[in-house]
């Protein structure tokens, strides 16, 4: 059986290629990701999608030379995107089956 | 090799400025950024954007690819840089650059191959994180059982890099939801050197059920009855995930009503969500002549307006 780990602390983030300390330090100012536990820095722990977002965060970020305070704009909106897409697709099964016979 | 000529990639005219370069960039970046177009292909686009950027943003760079394009760009076919070619705006040169990206063997040869910072190389190199979507069964999510996961993934074997297959066992967590992702560490790429290994990331999709509905930890399912059971009430049998359980549905039951059903929702971290019965009544397809004398008799004795509030 594989370990199944639900978190990921700081220390390893930084060993990321793309991450650093500065960039999620960056990432969290700006409420893009939030650590599940850790009072301090060092003792940050994220769960996994936060890491998701905060690599896709990192990359808008250096890729497209935007902003922080855009980047979190962005990641913002995509959440609320990924979530209105699943109530969509929730609503519609639902529908569906109060209107099929 | 192919040439590339990064300004038609960029889509601007060779003399461009700086300022025309970056505002080209930007707008083929966001339009084929991976993280903003999920179609097929952008992502390669993005790459090819990303590395014509990377050749022309910076002035030494930009000049001696123009040198380069001068020397080999109009033979068509294939390139190879002069012979003694060496960048000095490359890695050799005084800033000791560090590209980030992964770029095209075109652009190695001319700038240099990718190199690691002293961090990297020292220790060697991460492998890469890798994330698959990963189907779970609504009926997997409240077992016991670990599920199969199948990737494949890219590891170095005998200094070369290949595809291989791999096979894992995963234990479902209990109450994981749809979108969620987990992690399961030094699963990904193999690392370089003594680099560790990367991560593997399964992103968690619950497959759509043919009759239950997910909201959060609860369930819903949509119960049909005919009209006279939510008149008089009646006795049920429902299913749910692990079982089949009995329902009472009250007598002057309304459609659009949700009974609940205690504990037989989704696995919750600290125990079960809910099981909501949806009522949802249905009229018999078809009427004979003594159903709908009853009919006929029922909407004579009933006092009942469905489109009252339309009145006021």
């Amino acid at each position: 059986m594989t370990e199944l780990v639900l978190s990921v602390s700081l220390h390893e983030l930084c060993q990321y290629d793309e991450l650093d300390e500065q960039l999620i330090v960056e990432v969290v100012d700006h409420g893009i990701a939030q650590p599940v536990a850790g009072r301090n820095t060092v003792d940050w722990v994220f769960d996994a999608t936060s890491v998701h977002w905060m690599k896709k965060a990192v990359r808008l970020h250096t890729d497209l030379e935007i902003d922080w305070v855009a980047v979190a704009m962005v990641i913002d909106l995509l959440r609320r995107n990924e979530a209105l897409e699943r109530r969509n697709r929730h609503f519609e099964h639902q529908l569906k089956r109060f209107l099929d016979q | 090799m192919e040439f590339k000529d990064y300004y038609q990639i960029l889509g601007v005219q060779p003399d461009a400025d700086d300022k025309a370069i970056k505002t080209a960039y930007r707008k083929l970046a966001r339009k084929y950024h991976p993280d903003m177009n999920p179609d097929e292909g952008a992502e390669e686009k993005f790459k090819e954007v990303a590395e014509a950027y990377e050749a022309l943003k910076d002035a030494g760079r930009r000049a001696e690819y123009d040198e380069l394009r001068r020397y080999g760009g109009r033979a068509g076919g294939g390139f190879e840089p002069p012979p003694g070619w060496q960048s000095s705006a490359g890695f050799g040169g005084a800033g000791g650059q560090h590209f980030e990206g992964d770029f095209s063997d075109f652009f190695n040869s001319i700038f240099g191959g990718p190199g690691g910072d002293g961090h990297h190389s020292r220790s060697g190199r991460r492998g890469q994180d890798a994330e698959i979507e990963m189907p779970i069964f609504l009926e997997e999510t409240v077992s016991e059982t670990s599920k199969l996961v199948e990737y494949r993934i890219p590891v170095i074997e005998n200094g070369q890099m290949k595809e291989v297959k791999k096979s894992l066992k995963v234990k479902i967590p209990p109450g994981v939801q749809d979108g969620e992702r987990i992690r399961l560490k030094g699963q990904g790429g193999s690392g370089m050197g003594e680099g560790p290994s990367g991560d593997l990331y399964l992103h968690i999709r619950l497959v759509p059920h043919p009759l239950f509905d997910v909201e959060g930890h609860n369930l819903v399912l949509t119960v049909p009855l005919a009209p006279w059971e939510a008149a008089l009430g009646t006795k049920i049998t429902v299913p749910t995930l692990t079982g089949k359980i009995n329902l009472t549905i009250a007598p002057n039951s309304q459609a659009g009503q949700r009974l609940r059903i205690k504990g037989k929702g989704l696995s919750t971290k600290t125990g079960r969500g809910d099981l909501f019965a949806l009522l949802k009544v249905v009229m018999p397809p078809s009427t004979n002549s003594k159903t709908t004398a009853l009919w006929q008799s029922l909407s004579e004795e009933a006092d009942f307006d469905p489109r009252a509030q339309w009145s006021n």
